[in-house]
């Protein structure tokens, strides 16, 4: 099960914010004590993916390194932006 | 077990739906008007399983049928699979046995010799009878309130092409429908038949004749005393089938020719004319000006189609993929094969164009087609990033004076064909444009019916569906006197 982050943060993170806070943790996890990043609290096969929707992070700590995808109704074309125009007109040509 | 997660375009909007639904008494924004009583029938596919091969085309689709009934400003929607052969056989396989698109030779074994046919192109209502309507096989009859399947249909045995035309065009003045089979005689047969049938539903006239090479004839005009047919660079082989490919590749040495065919004419007097490559897959209108037959239709510039892809192993080109209203001039009076071109309108438009059915043979003014306007406002925030690949208006282009009238579908919207609808004894483009539109925003489709002389004054209503719509290729209006709407 992924985990978003609680709503009231969500409502003051934004991509550009949380950005801003990775940067420091990187840091602050760079010059931390080795034991803590092995805590009992993180799941033992970690790897955390962070996700966006609505431009808000949502950090998946379960382990399982599936990223949360957005719920069906909104940003629903968003998938074809990584698409060539080929690829696109391979599958929807009347769209 | 069906399974598209490794299916790369088939996300978000555009996933599969694959069930059938019925919604009563639509949610609608605006106010329906009442003088629209008839039905609005959608026709394009959906996968009911993946396809078998990554290169296939959308083409191979199961089609699906969906109904908009109108009456007294009231809407109902129904959709509906069309459960042909093929349907059927890979329900009871619960997978995918059929190959690339028109290529039995890509079939599971256990289908061979079953009509593949996945009817998903364009409704039709003629005599009385719903059907729809796929270039590789005969109509299928269709139950105009239900919906369900009948089954194939060769007018009283009497129409013996193997195929028939996704665009017959019915004679206004006559009532008359003028229709086709290519590859009449059976996969790869350089075989057109072409009939009358008249509005009884009786085939009155067959003319048999050969193209000079074996190629996609999709769309043609027609005139008071003429068929004009254009085949273009399109091309396909048995050879081709034998090595699995999808039936068409396109071969770019391949000039654009237009048959002229007199409706009352023998093969022997069938004019073949020639001009540069072009890629005419629909029509607007034609008609005659004295010795001349003056042809319109939005004309691609090279192939539109990257699933059929050139032949020569090059790259499908995507800048040569538009498409622009133009006009092709034949003189029946010359003694060369050439023929003249403009183009009428500098941007690019969707190719799916319509016009005033009731003018078709005759002069005319306006024809319809949606485009995508890069000035309009896109939300990506709301709808996601597409790329700029949204069709977010109509227009109405005047063929007389060269404007353009505009609808604007909305900053979350894309537009699927447009469809006219007159008004009962109205001038020429005096009625609705109606049309599919996808709204990436809120999941769903909404069916926009418009003021064809006042677009620019946004919808009339909007009929809203709680979900997406399946991909549509074509959708038309049937008043309720064409059709047995209970």
């Amino acid at each position: 099960m992924s985990e978003r982050a609680s709503p009231e943060a969500a409502q003051v993170l934004t991509r550009r914010a949380f950005a801003r806070m990775v940067a420091a943790a990187g840091a602050a996890i760079a010059f931390a004590p080795h034991e803590i990043l092995l805590s009992e609290t993180m799941p033992s096969h970690n790897e955390a993916i962070v996700s966006f929707h609505m431009d808000r992070p949502y950090l998946d700590r379960s382990g399982t390194a599936i990223p949360y995808y957005p719920p069906a109704g909104a940003r629903s074309a968003q998938f074809a932006a990584q698409l060539s125009e080929e690829e696109f007109r391979r599958s929807y040509v009347y769209a | 077990m069906v399974d598209f997660s490794n299916q790369p375009t088939m996300k978000g909007f555009f996933a599969p739906t694959r069930f059938e639904a019925d919604v009563y008494d639509c949610e609608v924004i605006g106010k329906v008007p009442t003088e629209l009583n008839g039905a609005f029938v959608r026709l394009g596919g959906d996968w009911l399983y993946p396809p078998k091969f990554e290169d296939d085309s959308p083409f191979s689709m199961d089609g699906y049928i969906n109904m908009f009934r109108f009456k007294n400003g009231i809407v109902d929607y129904k959709g509906r699979w069309v459960k042909t052969p093929r349907y059927k056989a890979d329900r009871a396989a619960h997978k995918q046995l059929f190959g690339k698109y028109r290529n039995p030779f890509t079939d599971d074994p256990s289908v061979k010799g079953l009509d593949r046919s996945v009817q998903n192109t364009t409704p039709l209502a003629f005599a009385g009878k719903l059907f729809t309507l796929k270039e590789d096989s005969l109509p299928y009859e269709i139950d105009c309130n239900t919906l369900e399947t009948v089954g194939p249909y060769n007018f009283h045995g009497k129409y013996k092409s193997l195929t028939f035309t996704a665009h017959p065009k019915i004679d206004p003045v006559t009532g008359e429908m003028i229709c086709y089979g290519y590859e009449a005689e059976g996969l790869e047969t350089n075989d057109v038949f072409l009939y009358t049938i008249n509005k009884k539903g009786e085939v009155t006239r067959e003319l048999r004749f050969k193209v000079p090479y074996v190629s996609m004839v999709h769309d043609i005009s027609i005139t008071k005393n003429y068929v004009i047919i254009p085949i273009f660079g399109f091309v396909s082989s048995m050879e081709r089938l034998k090595e699995g490919k999808v039936h068409w590749g396109w071969d770019d040495t391949k000039p654009a020719m237009v048959a002229i065919v007199p409706r009352d004419g023998e093969a022997k007097d069938i004019r073949w004319f020639k001009g540069p490559s072009r890629a005419t897959v629909h029509t607007l209108n034609a008609r005659e000006e004295g010795n001349k037959v003056i042809f319109e239709a939005p004309i691609y510039d090279s192939n539109p189609f990257p699933f059929f892809p050139p032949i020569d192993g090059s790259k499908w080109d995507p800048t040569k993929a538009k498409a622009y209203i133009r006009r092709q001039t034949f003189n029946m009076n010359s003694k060369d094969d050439g023929f003249t071109e403009e183009k009428l309108f500098e941007m690019n438009v969707s190719d799916l164009g319509r016009v005033d059915d009731r003018y078709l043979t005759m002069p005319y003014r306006y024809a319809f087609t949606a485009y995508g306007d890069k000035q309009r406002p896109f939300d990506e925030w709301k709808a996601g990033n597409l790329g700029g690949r949204v069709n977010n208006c109509y227009g109405r282009f005047d063929l007389a004076t060269g404007k353009m009238n505009s609808f604007f579908a909305g900053d979350t919207h894309s537009l699927q064909e447009v469809c006219f609808v007159p008004r009962k004894n109205g001038a020429e483009g005096e009625g609705y444009v109606m049309g599919m539109a996808s709204n990436y925003a809120e999941m769903r489709s909404e069916l926009i019916i418009a003021d064809a002389q006042r677009l620019e004054e946004g919808h009339v209503a909007r009929v809203i569906l709680p979900f997406r719509a399946t991909a549509q290729v074509h959708g038309r209006w049937f008043d309720e006197s064409e059709l047995p709407f209970a």
